[in-house]
Formats: structure tokens, sequence, C-alpha cells
């Protein structure tokens, strides 16, 4: 009754180079990004509000030119008005990199991740880079989009920025690296915590509620701790002028990325710590 | 070949399993047998790698599952039917699963097919029957036709038909020589599907072994007896030797003698037998005598407390 069988011999498994199993974990998650259509559509939501409030607020501006106030035209930076949407963007943008992590644990899904990828931080790492390279494909386009859009309204009351004049190249770039700054820095909170609204509290809290209660603190401790905290940071690298309460768009860039890589190394403690 | 050593998982207050060693074979269906909440899925998440083993180790073809690249091409496993990403495809599933450890997209058509979800590739998994989604799970244990093959209750959700299926699979998977770990509360069902047993109970081994060896040292035989003398033959056979329980229709259930030796005894003693036959016991009787004592909650305990 019990038929006699042969055990497979067991087969040489091919070790394949680190480089290899990086670029396959990658291409998996490329798969996952794009098979959710919440990924398209917040992508989308993202962009419309980013070139949306850029052109209305830019508009709204040219229409009341005349009745400035000196200080409104004395700190007027171009950028500030076409990049105003890059706030919304952020956080759109911040929910996805949120769920990029969260939804494998919701769905249960992280299982059969690290069933296929036991090397949680090169997970991590493969996450993060397909999603920072998608955001950032898509916020470069909508950057110098909403730039060149924006600009030309501006023309016609000759304070137009032209992409050539010093700086200008780089808050356009800086408005896209802010956006996948914030991108990875919601990624890893997502890794971290493994609740979607549980990351998505601390996430916006982070962006939205503490430079409000950081704003209330009496001078000049309130301009000296607002120049370091992430959005301030990230408006930093887009910014023309300076604003006093704005840090240089390369220190901007520096605390940012600081924060991005202090979120990660976070995460990856906890991702190799903790059960899957 | 997997191998579990000494594997324990502790949480703060409760032991999931404890002390835990065992060996699966390649070539045969090894069944992974306990009540419910006994540390079978913890136990098959800590040789996946997933769970981290307070102590203790386990080992695939030698090796621990977190030093292995590309994974899936020495182990499949389906742990959980429901880990799926509700608006995802079926197929997509499979292709960042296949991906991921470098499997040509060609076996993701070919295991759609094997299991049967051909045509509802496109669907999203929201959209399957719990039955279906089972399917997918073995589609993607499958999928790097590997050598060692974990499934954690396969069966659940599935139609007769599918579970018949399942068996078929499990048998020919096991004769070409793979090694197989499924797990189940379903004694019934590791009866005819399993040949080798690990029975765990509270995280505990209880017994490994054969199944056939598994229900006659756990039950033995019983010899089944209908007389019109019963009332003389049940003494006589105790002084016998055997163990001799009166069931309420009136037959006898012999214990510790054989259906030949009864025989013998009565005609000696010129008594008249109408019936007499040896019951094999189910690897359900088997599996409730040594679990008896491990059950997380027992009926009997339910019912002290009530009354």
């Amino acid at each position: 009754m019990s038929t006699l069988v042969t055990p497979r011999a067991d087969v040489v498994v091919w070790q394949p180079s680190w480089r290899t199993v990086f670029r396959a974990t990658v291409s998996s998650e490329w798969i996952k990004i794009r098979s959710v259509k919440s990924t398209m559509w917040t992508l989308a939501f993202g962009a419309a509000s980013t070139l949306g409030f850029g052109v209305l607020l830019t508009a709204l501006e040219v229409s009341r030119w005349t009745r400035r106030s000196v200080l409104e035209v004395t700190g007027f930076d171009p950028m500030l008005y076409s990049f105003a949407g890059l706030n919304v963007a952020q956080l759109a943008f911040g929910v996805l990199g949120v769920l990029v992590m969260t939804s494998e644990y919701s769905s249960k899904t992280i299982r059969m991740t690290f069933a296929a990828t036991p090397q949680r931080r090169l997970v991590l790492m493969a996450k993060v880079s397909t999603f920072s390279a998608l955001i950032g494909v898509v916020s470069i386009v909508m950057c110098i989009t909403t730039f060149f859009i924006c600009q030309a309204i501006l023309a016609s009351k000759g304070a137009g920025l032209s992409i050539g004049q010093s700086g200008v190249a780089l808050a356009v770039i800086g408005g896209a690296v802010h956006l996948m700054l914030v991108g990875i820095i919601a990624v890893g909170l997502g890794a971290a915590m493994r609740r979607t609204a549980g990351a998505i509290a601390v996430l916006f809290t982070v962006l939205l509620i503490v430079p409000g209660l950081v704003s209330l603190l009496p001078s000049p401790w309130n301009d000296d701790i607002t120049r370091y905290l992430p959005n301030s940071a990230g408006a930093a690298m887009s910014a023309v002028v300076r604003f006093p309460n704005l840090l240089s768009p390369w220190a901007g860039f520096g605390v940012l990325a600081l924060y991005a890589l202090a979120m990660l190394l976070f995460a990856s403690v906890v991702l190799v710590r903790s059960d899957a | 070949m997997i191998e579990a050593r000494h594997l324990t998982k502790r949480y703060s207050k409760t032991v999931a399993v404890d002390d835990l060693s065992f060996q699966v074979q390649a070539g045969q269906v090894t069944g992974f047998l306990g009540p419910n909440g006994s540390g079978k899925s913890t136990t098959m998440r800590m040789i996946m790698g997933l769970d981290r083993p307070t102590s203790g180790s386990a080992t695939i073809n030698g090796e621990q599952y977190a030093n292995l690249r590309f994974p899936l091409r020495v182990v499949g496993a389906s742990l959980d039917a429901g880990a799926l990403h509700p608006s995802r495809s079926a197929r997509n599933h499979l292709e960042w699963i296949a991906d991921s450890n470098r499997i040509p997209r060609q076996r993701v058509d070919d295991v759609l097919g094997q299991v049967g979800l051909y045509e509802v590739g496109h669907r999203r998994a929201g959209e399957l029957s719990l039955g279906m989604a089972q399917r997918l799970g073995i589609a993607a244990a499958l999928l790097g036709d590997p050598t060692v093959l974990i499934f954690d209750e396969p069966i659940n959700g599935l139609d007769p038909e599918g579970i018949i299926w399942v068996r078929r699979l499990l048998k020919s998977l096991a004769n070409e020589g793979r090694t197989i770990l499924v797990s189940s509360h379903l004694m019934t069902e590791m009866a005819l599907t399993a040949d080798h047993l690990v029975v765990i109970g509270r995280g505990k081994l209880l017994a490994t072994g054969r199944v056939k060896d598994f229900i006659e040292q756990t039950s033995g035989h019983h010899v089944h007896l209908v007389s019109p003398d019963a009332s003389k033959l049940g003494p006589l056979l105790e002084q016998h030797g055997a163990t001799v329980t009166p069931a309420t229709d009136g037959s006898l259930d012999v214990a510790g003698m054989d259906a030949a030796n009864v025989g013998i005894v009565a005609s000696g003693a010129g008594l008249t037998l109408y019936e007499l036959g040896t019951t094999q016991a189910s690897l359900e009787d088997a599996f409730l005598e040594l679990t008896r004592d491990h059950t997380e909650f027992r009926v009997g305990e339910t019912a002290k407390v009530t009354t």
C-alpha cells in the first residue's frame, strides 16, 4: 500500500548575489505598488492638488497685486505660491508611503513577503527605493509643470522667475525631493508602527499640528525650533527668498534627510526584532 | 527534510511551543496534528523564520530559513488563505511572489492552471471565495517548484471536491519525493492523507510516528461480540486476562485478547456466539485519548462549572 519513493536528491541551491536578491525584491515591490488601484488615485490627487493650489493661489495673488501690503511685497517669494500645493501633496504621498507598509500587515501579506525574502532590512530598502523612485518621478514632473504654469501667470506682472535664475532650478528639484523624503519617512513610520490609523495619525501630527504648537512658543524659540521641523526643512528646499524661520535649501535637505535616515534605522530595528 | 530542535516560543505569560523536537522526512505526507491553540501555526511560523524562537532552532535541509536566498525555490508555504490584499488580482498576487524569487512568469500560468483558478486570475482577491483563496495559497506555495512544502490547515473552506483534490495533490507531491508538512485539527482528514504524524498538545510533543502505529499503540484493537450467553462469557473472558466492557445493546467489547482466542474460550465453555469481530480504533479515538489532558478547553470542565 505504501509505494516506494526515492527522495529527491536535494538540488544544489542557487545562492544568488545580494544584488540579484535586491533587484528581484524591487521588481516584486513594483508589482505590489502598481497592482493596487489606490496608488494611482493618490498620486493623481497629489499631482492635481499641487497644480491646482499653485495656480489658484498664484492667480489670487496676481488679482490683488496692487492692494498688497508693504510686508507682503517685500517678503514675496514667487515659489512660495507656486508650490503651496506641496503641503497637500506631502500628506497624500505620506499616506501612500504609510500604506505601502501597513497594508501588508493589515492584509497579512507581510508573512509571504518575509517568507519570500527573509532579509527584512533588504525588503525595507527595496520598498523605500521603489516607492521613492515612483513618487520622485511623479513629483519632479508635477513640480516642473506647476513651476512653469505659475511663473507664466506671474510674468504678467513682471514678477515671474525663470528657471535659469540662480537657485531657481534647485528650488524646483527641491520641491520634488521634499516630497520624496516625506514619502520615505512615511514608509519607515508604517514599518515601525504597522497600524495604518496610528501611523497616519503620527504623520499628520508631526506635519500639521506640531508646527502650529511650536509657533505659539515665545520668540526666538518658535523660529529656532520651527526651522528644524520636517515640513519647514522641506519647505526650505523650494524657497527662493530667505525667511527667518527657514534654513537654507541645502541645510533643509540635510535636516529632512537626517529625519528620513533616523526613521529608517528605527524601522529596520523594529522589523528585525519583531515577529511577522 | 525539516528538523525542529527544542523549539520553544514563550510569550509574556504563556508558553505557545514547549521544547518541541521532531523531523519531517521527504517522500511522505507528515500530518501535524493538535487541538486548536496547541501551537501548530506558531511552530510553522518559526520554521519559516517569521517568528523568532525563544530558544531552540528549526532547519530546512540543514539550513536555517533566514539564511536562504530565494527561499521559495526550496520551501513553499501556505500559512493563511486570507493573507491577500483585497484589491490586488489573483494573478498579480502570484506575480509579485514569483518576481521576488526570480521565478519565471510562466510558472504563474502553470500553477493557476494546476489549482483550477486560471479563469479567475484577473479577479480581485477580495472577490474570491474562501475555497478559491485556499487554492490561491496552494498555488503560491507551488510557484517555486520547491522540495519542501508547508501547509497550515489547507482544507479549511474547501468543498468536498476540493478536499479530495488537496488530498490527492499532497500524496502526489510526496510521491515525487518532496517533504510535506500539513497541519490540521481534523483527525479524519489526517487519517486519510498523512503517512506520518507529529502530534502536539499545549505546545508539547505528544507522539510522532506512522499513522498506523500511532493508532495501534494508543488505542489498540478491540474485539466486539454478540452472544446470548454474554452474562457467562464476560466473567469467563476476564478470568483469561481480557478487559470486558458491556455495551448498552447487550454486546461485549473485549480488549487485551484477539478474536481467535475469544472464540476458543467461548467454544471451550460451550457458549454460543452470534457475532465476533475486530474493530480497529480510529485515529480520532487515539487522538482524543492522547490529548485528553492537553486541550485548552474541555467540555467536561465547562460542564463542571455550570452545574
